[in-house]
């Protein structure tokens, strides 16, 4: 990793030195923005509206086409609806890897299906005779997630939510050294990637490796005070600037999407 | 091997090979294969002890063996992994749906290809999928009545951990019942060497040797040589090509 990547000035006084969360509160809180080339973990609760945290962190979309937002269990449907909703740009890179996952499945499942009720044709034994290997037909989503990531230019943002889907399939110390890739490729880019993971996903050894390997961590919670539930997010890590650390508390609103409503400093 | 059954497997007969590892199965059934081909006849072999790619990286390295006859479809290696992820049947056990599935696609490749020369290597391995014994009796027998249906003629291979005179010729001891014929292959001691050795134990419609035959495994393929001391006197001395 030791090659020199050049940015070109124009771009480097587009960009500047900090992007927006896509939510200006943030932004002021954490004084500007994220640092350009921080890869950031958030680990999640389910209904503290991470998911939609995510999605608003692609709007900024400075450059559309280097704009990547991954999602593992919705739909592109589903993800265009809310991005229609909150009027965010939507001809950003989406790619929706648990909607190809199914596909794939069901896609060998009627196959199988077909073959059992209907029998092979000749030109199926045909094929059969010449296939040696068994087709992996859930492919490797993980190389072909981190490809994507790696192949993303300068100044990029992007987004995968969430890592669950990696870490049920795969080998927990292949997430964590693509993790390091991912990372690597950030910095060396100036890129902003924020990754989403389910905190009951993983243990707390992993939770804790991954939060070494991220620049910024930010932990989303939701709790039930009396019939209400009361969500916020935590930034548990800023690295070079832990002054940066804090608790906020938001909302999620039809017209803003999430919303600050109260910040308080750790340290 | 075709003097030692009196002209050879009668047509349409399902003959368990039944062999320790390494006692040449997977080399005599891929002979037979080969005969039939020269002759032009379509013939299968379903590969189940190792994928297809090592089995024909091994076979590719005797003289009888030639890879056009694989590519010009002469002979069909069908690799049972392969088979069974196309089928749906990627699990660790079979039930009766599942059974009828694997034996309507073995019938169904037999029919449409025209295969009459057929290798399954090996039943065993086939069967440890399926728990049952009943299940497995079942498969067995349902399999070598459709292929005798079809005229064509099957060789099962079954592997064995020993090939003593009163060993099973097979793993679940249903395989025999099925078979028209029974080929052993496994090792005997002789003077500090361990040789390898075939007998034919059984075959239906023919008057064969019952004598026990000294293997070698050479370049040229499995040659046969009569072992004197268990010999029959009207074997003659001699070896030949399976
Ligand atoms: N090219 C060859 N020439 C002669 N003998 C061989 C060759 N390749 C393998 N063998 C012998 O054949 C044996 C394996 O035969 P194989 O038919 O695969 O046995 P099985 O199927 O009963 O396990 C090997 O142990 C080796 O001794
Ligand atoms: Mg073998």
């Amino acid at each position: 990793m030791s090659r020199e990547v050049s940015f070109d000035p124009e771009d480097e006084e587009f960009f500047g030195s900090v992007g927006s969360f896509g939510v200006p509160k943030f932004d002021d809180a954490m004084r500007g923005g994220v640092p350009r080339g921080f890869m950031m973990i958030g680990f999640t609760d389910t209904g503290s509206g991470a998911e939609l945290f995510g999605k608003q962190f692609t709007s900024p979309a400075e450059e559309s086409d280097n704009t990547m937002y991954v999602s593992t269990n919705e739909s592109k449907a589903e993800i265009s609806r809310i991005f229609t909703k909150y009027d965010w740009p939507q001809d950003i890179r989406v790619r929706t890897l648990g909607e190809e996952y199914n596909s794939k499945v069901l896609e060998k499942e009627l196959l199988a299906s077909r073959y059992r009720l209907e029998g092979f044709k000749l030109p199926d034994i045909q094929r059969l005779a010449q296939t040696r290997f068994v087709e992996d037909n859930t492919q490797d989503f993980l190389t072909e997630m981190t490809n994507e990531v790696m192949s993303m230019g300068p100044y990029f943002r992007g987004v995968i939510d969430s890592l669950d889907f990696f870490i049920q399939r795969d080998d927990q110390t292949r997430v964590i050294s693509m993790l390091r890739m991912m990372q690597a490729h950030t910095q060396m880019y100036r890129g902003l990637l924020l990754l989403m993971i389910s905190r009951d996903a993983i243990d707390a050894a992993t939770k804790q490796e991954m939060a070494a390997i991220a620049d910024m961590v930010l932990e989303f919670k939701v709790r039930g005070i009396g019939s209400e539930f009361e969500t916020s997010m935590i930034v548990s890590k800023f690295r070079n600037a832990p002054e940066n650390l804090a608790v906020m508390v938001y909302r999620v609103t039809a017209e803003e999407g999430v919303t600050p409503e109260t910040v308080e400093r750790i340290v | 091997m075709d003097e030692i059954l009196r002209g050879g497997i009668p047509y349409g007969s399902t003959v368990l090979v039944a062999g320790t590892c390494g006692s040449g199965k997977t080399t005599l059934g891929m002979e037979f294969l080969v005969r039939g081909a020269t002759s032009g006849e379509a013939c299968a072999h379903f590969t189940a002890t190792e994928p297809s790619v090592k089995l024909l990286e091994n076979i590719r390295q005797y003289s009888f063996f030639d890879m056009k006859m694989i590519d010009s479809g002469l002979i069909n290696v069908f690799d049972m992994d392969v088979l069974y992820s196309w089928l749906g049947l990627e699990k660790a056990s079979f039930d009766l749906q599942d059974v009828y599935a694997l034996i309507k696609a073995i019938v169904d490749i037999v029919n449409t290809i025209g295969v009459t020369r057929l290798v399954i290597d090996s039943v065993t391995t086939l069967c440890y999928k399926i728990k049952s014994e009943q299940l497995i009796r079942d498969f067995l027998f349902t399999l070598g009545k459709k292929l005798a249906t079809l005229g064509c003629t099957t060789l099962l291979i079954a592997e064995i951990t020993s090939a003593t005179e009163n060993a099973h010729w097979s793993s679940f001891g249903v395989e025999e019942a099925i078979a028209d014929g029974i080929i052993v292959m496994g090792d005997v001691e002789r003077m500090g060497h361990l040789l390898r050795y075939l007998q034919v134990v059984k075959m239906r419609g023919t008057q064969h040797s019952r004598a026990k035959y000294a293997i070698e495994l050479t370049p040229l393929g499995v040659m046969l040589t009569p072992m004197l001391k268990w010999g029959a006197l009207n074997d003659r001395a001699g070896s030949w090509g399976a």
